[in-house]
């Protein structure tokens, strides 16, 4: 075998013009196609992770009835009590994450808007999501604020004068209302059952979020304000299970799908969450795939008609190894090495230069600028181009020039199970 | 003279090319035997046939009609495979040109054959060795071919020929391309070796120097053999 591999990797080299092109084309389809990739999958897993983090979390407590019907009435009971029988549903759970939500009108002097009202812990949300540190100005409200809940800290409907509740607002809300820290915000909505829901807030600080849709109209309440504006105490309408690696989600999700049977309690997965982001995302994926399709189609009619050439040109000492006792198949081996080679080389070459451009993208990320970044951020990008590193593209791909290796070397091989010793030797 | 040991023996050998639409008739009912130690030439005009009677030979063609016996085996009823084999242990190859892998050293080229023929290693390199510098290439056996000049190029060819240890080697103009010191530098390395190891010479030629120097000339004339005479060596 050894001389076999010898002979094949001399071979290779007999034309080093011809093969360094071959190498240099492979090199870069692989460049091209795993950068495609890294940087689409990099802004999706992005996209994807803020989401999770901002909205779904990884994964979700919830009533059965919420998914449908994501209103207070649908919200459930939750105290220390849930919140230690949860936790020891499985030991991968880090922490609970409690949320009230719901939709209600945000207005001032200005106007109304329609707001995503979040009651949230912001210390528990610091852990999720880093929330406090995506402060633009003011300053947050601490958990003392509305931890007293429903006396003095806020301001129902009815009554007025005394001192106002906070609440932190997005940035994409502040701009379109015009708010700053200081200024007063009326929420006006639905609580539970029924009951009418209203008051004032002062505006502590302002978040930026990276999720552009929530950037457009969240407003962060403490929980338990949030809980005694909507009139649910006792409730949440989320419990939100941070897992300890987010691998560890599906296990999670069975586990405790499995313990919550017979309740009026469910668990979703943040993919079950968001669909429609993951087929959008699909979508996309294919849109390069496609491409990168096309870039090997090129690279392979190219490539073949190298080995083309090659084994035109060769059909003369092919008859002379032929004649002298080589058998056909182990020509065929050797033929088919080179083609490896030249791929194998090609591949790594492609890996190297890809994980270098990647590695620098990683300490120096691409930020957009100008109208580009702006029409990103309307789709709920961040206006950076993050990469992904996943391995699996690099192995993709190689597999892709493996096999396109192999089809290329089909037609070589073909040619000399049917050469014709005494033919191949006049020409 | 004491009988010989037949080799080769082509019964009524007959091989047309493109039958059905300009028929060649390239070998014409050749009858021929060859002996163990010949050292034979294989002569006549350009097209008479003579590279088509030693591809019928060598196994690297079928007749259209004839049978050809190497060593009282039919060559001619084998199977590709079998043929494969067979070439690889009992004949040796040199053609007018190109013969040998471009990438190989002349040691690499001479050792290949015996390689393929799964000897041991250390029987392999020196055999290699020891032939290269029979044929007075001592000084390049690690060059590659094209390091090498033409007639350089063909003993190494007639090394690696003889690498394999045939029971005779057939050599196609081996000449043709050499000028006419090399020429005959190769006939005397060919004809040593036929002399001193008994190894069967079989080689067609046009040229007239190398003719003289065979022992027995086979003259073909459109695929025909027109005559036969043995002469002293
Ligand atoms: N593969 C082939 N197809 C058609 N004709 C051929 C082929 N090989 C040889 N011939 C013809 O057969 C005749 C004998 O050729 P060849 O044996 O090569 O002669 P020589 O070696 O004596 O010059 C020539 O007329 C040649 O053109
Ligand atoms: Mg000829």
């Amino acid at each position: 075998m050894k001389t076999y591999l010898i002979l094949a990797w001399r071979n290779c080299w007999r034309n080093r013009r011809r093969t360094w092109i071959t190498i240099s084309a492979i090199a870069f389809a692989v460049l091209l196609s795993i950068l495609m990739q890294s940087l689409n999958r990099g802004s999706h897993d992005l996209l994807v992770e803020n989401m999770a983090r901002y909205s779904t979390g990884y994964l979700q407590i919830r009533d059965v009835r919420f998914e449908d019907d994501p209103s207070p009435d649908n919200a459930f009971e939750y105290g220390d009590a849930i919140e230690k029988e949860v936790l020891a549903m499985h030991p991968d759970v880090r922490m609970v994450i409690p949320r009230i939500q719901t939709f209600m009108l945000a207005a001032d002097d200005e106007g109304t808007k329609g707001a995503l009202v979040m009651g949230v812990d912001p210390e528990r949300e610091q852990v999720l999501n880093g929330l406090m540190d995506q402060l633009v100005e003011g300053r947050f409200f601490s958990w003392k604020d509305g931890g007293s809940g429903n006396d003095g800290g806020s301001v129902n409907d009815g009554s007025s004068g005394i001192e106002p509740s906070e609440a932190v607002v997005s940035a994409g809300l502040a701009e379109r209302m015009e708010l700053a820290p200081g200024d007063t915000l009326a929420l006006i909505g639905q609580g539970r059952f029924g009951m009418s829901a209203s008051g004032l807030f002062v505006v502590s600080g302002i978040v930026k979020l990276p999720v552009v849709e929530m950037d457009r109209q969240t407003v962060y309440l403490s929980l338990p304000q949030a809980r005694y504006l909507l009139s649910a105490e006792e409730h949440v309408t989320s419990l939100l299970l941070l897992p300890r690696h987010k691998r560890d989600t599906d296990d999670i999700a069975q586990t405790v799908r499995t313990k919550l049977a017979g309740t009026e309690l469910t668990v979703a997965t943040w993919e079950e969450l968001m669909p429609d982001l993951l087929e959008f995302i699909k979508f996309d994926m294919a849109g390069s795939y496609v491409l990168s399709i096309i870039l090997y189609v090129v690279i392979g009619f190219g490539f073949f008609g190298t080995v083309l050439t090659l084994t035109l040109e060769r059909r003369r000492e092919f008859g002379v190894l032929l004649s002298v006792g080589l058998k056909r198949r182990l020509l065929s081996l050797i033929i088919f090495l080179e083609t490896l080679m030249v791929s194998v080389t090609g591949v790594l070459i492609g890996w190297l230069l890809t994980t270098g451009v990647l590695l620098y993208f990683v300490q120096n990320p691409i930020q957009l600028t100008g109208d580009l970044a702006e029409s990103i951020m309307d789709y709920g990008w961040e206006p950076i181009l993050p990469v992904s590193l996943d391995p699996g593209m690099f192995l993709s791909q190689g597999l892709i020039v493996f096999f396109l290796a192999v089809g290329i070397s089909l037609y070589p091989m073909a040619k000399i199970a049917r050469l014709k010793i005494i033919e191949a030797s006049r020409s | 003279m004491n009988k010989k040991k037949e080799v080769i023996r082509t019964e009524s050998v007959s091989k047309v090319y493109n039958p059905d639409t300009i028929p060649v008739h390239a070998l014409r009912e050749v009858s021929v035997r060859f002996d163990e130690g010949e050292f034979t030439s294989i002569v006549g005009p350009s097209g008479s046939g003579k590279t088509t009677l030693l591809n019928m030979i060598g196994g690297l063609d079928e007749p259209s009609s004839g049978q050809v016996f190497v060593h009282g085996q039919e060559i001619t009823a084998m199977s590709d495979r079998e043929r494969v084999a067979f070439r690889l242990e009992h004949i040796g190859f040199v053609f007018q040109y190109f013969n040998l892998i471009p990438v190989f050293t002349a040691r690499e080229n001479v050792s290949f054959v015996m390689f393929l023929q799964h000897r041991p290693e250390r029987e392999i390199r020196e055999r290699a060795e020891q032939l290269l510098v029979e044929m007075g290439l001592e000084e390049k056996m690690d060059s590659r071919p094209a390091e090498m000049s033409g007639g350089e190029q063909q003993r190494v060819a007639v090394a690696r020929a003889l690498a394999s240890r045939p029971s005779f080697i057939l050599a196609d103009e081996p000449t043709a391309n050499l000028d006419t010191v090399s020429a005959m530098n190769l006939l005397d390395m060919m004809a040593r070796m036929n002399r001193e190891e008994g190894v069967t010479f079989i080689f067609s030629t046009h040229d007239q120097r190398v003719i003289d120097r065979a022992r027995r000339v086979i003259r073909m004339v459109d695929g025909a053999v027109e005559s036969d005479e043995f002469r002293e060596g």
